[in-house]
């Protein structure tokens, strides 16, 4: 060898560490090492936990104070006039205040007058604004953008309510066209596909909620024990773990990894190009209850405007502008478009807009996927743009460049 | 099982557990061979894609023989044939498609399994060691589990000392212990740091074709260029600490692989330190023989140095192409060959400038160490856009932003490499200097289990949490 090849000389100098010399370890290290890990384990798992609950705190008061549940029909109920603060993990305290008729308008019902333009919302937790203060949910946003690109006077009254499904808003639609609607705009989420009716909670899940934390855990710990199934165990500790909750949380910020997670788990099926049996039937139930809907705002010859929000993952989906082979975030909003339009109603298709927002996944809870404060501005602007794009006749645009403005960050 | 799963981590040490049932070699080897065998089957299961494996095997075997019956002259047609088969088997693309196989088959571990079969060939060839291979330890070598997918390249002499000793190499349990460390140490490397850094890497890379602003695009390549030099270290490096250990635990040596590499002060001394057997072996098969024909052709002293100069690019120029089979591992190959090379000339001139004495107080100075290894590092993030990307990649890359912000983006990491790594190894030699009777504190079994009990805890809750595998060891597919 050279002196080229002597010591950093972009060669190895030695092929490893000389071998470290067999020591009998003292007795005491086999209960003290044994112990040091156990003891790590646990503080560090606690330590975590505390954090994770400080971090993401959640109000011991909720919305079952100004909710009711009468029946599966109706669905939940808001109590008229009732004003609930809520902080879910992820979001800020947010104040949810119901007028005399239970609806989170922002205002009261009043009679319409001349010149205005109306149009009555409905829809599930998404259109009423879960986690997001009243004035910057796009139920609020979207009023002043319509009237800006149309020139005209519209107001928007939003009778959305969190688990509102499909079922429950053909049961309850007289209410809806009470408010003397010039369009009803419905709010559709997957979600909602999914639920199609709000249904009671079992007798289980009462059970549940009415337990502690500490007891609700061990109880499902025991049922997977008692099942033998090691992963029925690690999801009930996982999900009442704050920490998961947390670790999930920041790993869900980046957009490549939340989507990978999410086409892997059971959610993710309905962006799969071959949606399975379960999804079928969903969208069949589904498809009932959009005829049910549109027959009463047909027959009350209103038009019906359906958007198919779409979740966190559709998205930055559309946005990295590719996605693995088997999967397309755009095929329920075609499957959702050709049911809405079967039966006359129109459609609008929000998700293109996404395509050339960056990022726009950081608009909703990584973890509970709505959309957070900056979600529901997005939301606004694109529907307002595709709303006045002619899909709508009463609302064309008066001016085109209007419709530019913008998602830059 | 080709990458550091659980399932991979359960099987070297469930191979280990049954090894250590008879210290005899027989018995060693006979479970290491089944093991390998058992690894192959449970990544591919149709028998047929191995024949062009075993056709490559046995084409050094019969090489092999040749050279151990005294064919000498057989050494240079017998690399070559070797040469040509595992660039035909690796469908390079400057060869014609026309004459690659079309059906599938593996070719997994090929990379490594060629480095050892010219190294039996040369060695054998020179006739430096007198010695016989049978079949049975020629496939024992060439198939060793632990070694197969990714490296480290162990020479045979060493395998062979340590797997068929009759008195094999000691396992108590403060070895095992050690071992068990390493294997949740790089678990953790692959499985959460490696993930991460790819995440980070994944996102910064779409966020260069949105329509972002300069200053956010900036940032996004900042991150890009960052990004994938940690996430190779801690994907390869980790997925070698558990092969190591796991033949530990089977009472084999492997060679390390890995030497604190962003601790280098030079991009010469970063390549002691990064796969390190590959530049070992390179060192021995390339870039000492032509040097010593080069020194042979020109007897000029002054010379010497310019010799060395030269062998060291086209050392590395191969160590870079060597990566991939696409020509963007010419310009990989071309960054590695180009850096050490040019590195090498500014020691030799500086050394002609400040004379000998002078040169080593400067490379003895905190300050130009620190810059060095800010240099080394930015020097090889940037050339890593080579060795990870397509062309269509690179020029979405490269378009995003101008020069000048480029320029800005490589200068701004060499700053902030130099600043953080100079810290990173200034808190090091901190802690590692709370002494204890035993030695350092940060290198004592109490403190070793403290953090393999916090890396296990977070690898296992990232593991289980995501259920999905880490990013596959990037080095397997070289």
């Amino acid at each position: 060898m050279t002196s080229n090849a002597q010591s950093g000389s972009g060669f190895a100098r030695t092929s490893g560490p000389p071998e470290q010399a067999e020591l009998v370890l003292p007795r005491r290290d086999w209960l003290l090492l044994p112990g040091i890990s156990l003891l790590t384990i646990c503080l560090l798992a606690g330590s975590t936990e505390f954090i994770a609950r400080r971090v993401f705190s959640v109000s011991n008061t909720g919305m079952p104070g100004c909710v009711l549940f009468n029946n599966s029909s109706a669905g939940l109920r808001a109590v008229p006039n009732s004003v609930c603060w809520v902080k879910d993990p992820e979001g800020p305290p947010v104040e949810y205040r119901f007028n005399s008729r239970g609806h989170r308008a922002g205002k009261e019902l009043l009679p319409k007058q001349p010149g205005i333009f109306r149009i009555v919302m409905v829809g599930s937790s998404t259109a009423m604004g879960d986690q997001v203060a009243q004035e910057k949910t796009f139920a609020a946003l979207l009023p002043n953008e319509l009237s800006q690109r149309t020139g005209r006077s519209i107001e928007l009254y939003n009778e959305a309510m969190v688990a509102e499904y499909p079922q429950n808003i053909a049961s309850r639609f007289d209410e809806v066209l009470a408010a003397k609607p010039d369009m009803i705009l419905w709010i559709i989420t997957p979600f909602d596909i999914r639920v199609v009716s709000a249904v009671p909670l079992s007798a289980d899940v009462k059970k549940r909620i009415a337990q502690g934390l500490v007891a609700n855990v061990w109880s499902r710990m025991k049922g997977a024990a008692a099942a033998r199934s090691m992963s029925g165990a690690m999801a009930a500790l996982s999900d009442h773990s704050r920490a998961a909750f947390l670790t999930r949380h920041f790993l869900f910020q980046s957009q490549s990894q939340y989507v990978k997670s999410y086409l892997m788990g059971p959610e993710g099926e309905f962006l799969k190009t071959k949606t399975d049996a379960e999804w079928q039937s969903y969208l069949s139930r589904f498809t009932v209850a959009v005829a049910a809907v549109e027959d009463q705002a047909k027959a009350a010859g209103v038009p019906l405007v359906a958007v198919l929000v779409p979740y966190r993952a559709q998205v930055a989906m559309v946005s990295m502008g590719q996605w693995p082979p088997g999967c397309d975030p755009y095929q329920l909003d075609n499957k959702v478009r050709s049911i809405i339009e079967s039966d006359g109603g129109i459609y609008v298709d929000v998700l293109p807009a996404f395509r050339t927002i960056p990022n726009p996944e950081q608009g909703f809870f990584s973890m509970d996927t709505h959309p957070d404060a900056e979600g529901h501005r997005m939301i606004a602007l694109s529907l307002a743009k595709e709303l006045t794009s002619r899909a709508v006749p009463q609302l064309v645009a008066v001016s085109r460049a209007k419709s530019e403005i913008g998602f830059g960050r | 099982m080709d990458t550091a799963s659980f399932q991979f981590v359960f099987f070297g040490l469930a191979a280990a557990l049954v090894s250590n049932f008879s210290r005899s070699r027989i018995w060693r080897s006979i479970v290491l061979m089944v093991a390998s065998l058992a690894f192959l089957g449970l990544l591919e299961h149709n028998p047929l894609v191995f024949l062009p494996l075993i056709g490559f095997l046995l084409l050094g075997y019969a090489s092999l023989i040749l050279l151990e019956r005294g064919w000498s002259r057989a050494v240079a047609w017998s690399i070559i044939a070797v040469l040509f088969v595992y660039i035909w088997l690796k469908k390079y693309t400057f060869l014609p498609a026309g004459i690659f196989l079309h059906g599938p088959y593996l070719t997994l571990g090929l990379s490594y399994i060629f480095f050892r079969v010219l190294h039996l060939l040369i060695d054998t060839g020179d006739g430096d060691k007198q010695r016989h291979i049978g079949i049975g330890s020629y496939l024992l070598y060439l198939l060793n589990f632990t070694t197969l997918i990714s490296g480290p390249i162990q020479r045979y002499d060493e395998f062979a000392r340590d797997q068929f000793a009759a008195e094999p190499l000691a396992l108590g349990p403060r070895v095992i212990g050690l071992q068990l460390e390493r294997i949740v140490r790089g678990f953790f490397k692959v499985n959460v740091l490696g993930m991460i850094f790819d995440m980070i890497r994944v996102d910064a890379l779409a966020q260069m074709s949105y329509q972002l602003s300069p200053s956010f695009k900036t940032y996004a390549a900042f991150k890009l260029i960052v990004a994938y030099p940690l996430f190779l270290y801690a994907n390869f490096s980790g997925y070698i600490d558990i092969v190591i250990a796991v033949a530990r635990l089977m009472r084999v040596r492997l060679p390390e692989n890995f030497d604190r590499p962003f601790s280098a002060s030079s991009f010469l001394d970063f390549w002691s330190r990064w796969h390190i057997t590959l530049s070992t072996w390179f060192k021995s098969y390339v870039y000492n023989p032509l040097l010593m024909v080069l020194m042979r052709r020109n007897s000029s002293v002054a010379m010497e140095p310019f010799l060395g100069v030269f062998c060291f690019f086209v050392t590395f120029f191969l160590v870079g192409i060597w990566h991939g089979r696409t020509s963007e591992f010419l310009v990989y190959g071309l960054l590695q060959g180009g850096g050490v090379s040019i590195n090498k000339l500014w020691q030799v001139m500086l050394t002609r400038r400040l004379g000998r004495k002078g040169y080593k107080a400067l490379a003895g100075n905190p300050v130009y160490v620190a810059f060095g290894r800010g240099l080394t590092f930015s020097w090889f993030a940037l050339s890593l856009f080579w060795l990870w990307a397509s062309w269509s990649q690179i020029d979405v890359v490269f378009a995003a932003l101008d020069a000048f912000r480029w320029f800005g983006v490589w200068a701004g990491l060499w700053l902030l490499a130099t600043v953080f790594l100079a810290l990173w190894e200034w808190l090091r030699a901190r802690l590692l200097s709370i002494e204890t009777a035993e030695g350092p504190a940060l290198t004592s079994r109490y403190a070793r289990v403290v953090y393999a009990s916090a890396l296990g805890l977070a690898a296992f809750v990232m593991t289980v949490l995501l259920s999905q595998p880490a990013p596959g060891i990037v080095y397997k597919a070289f």
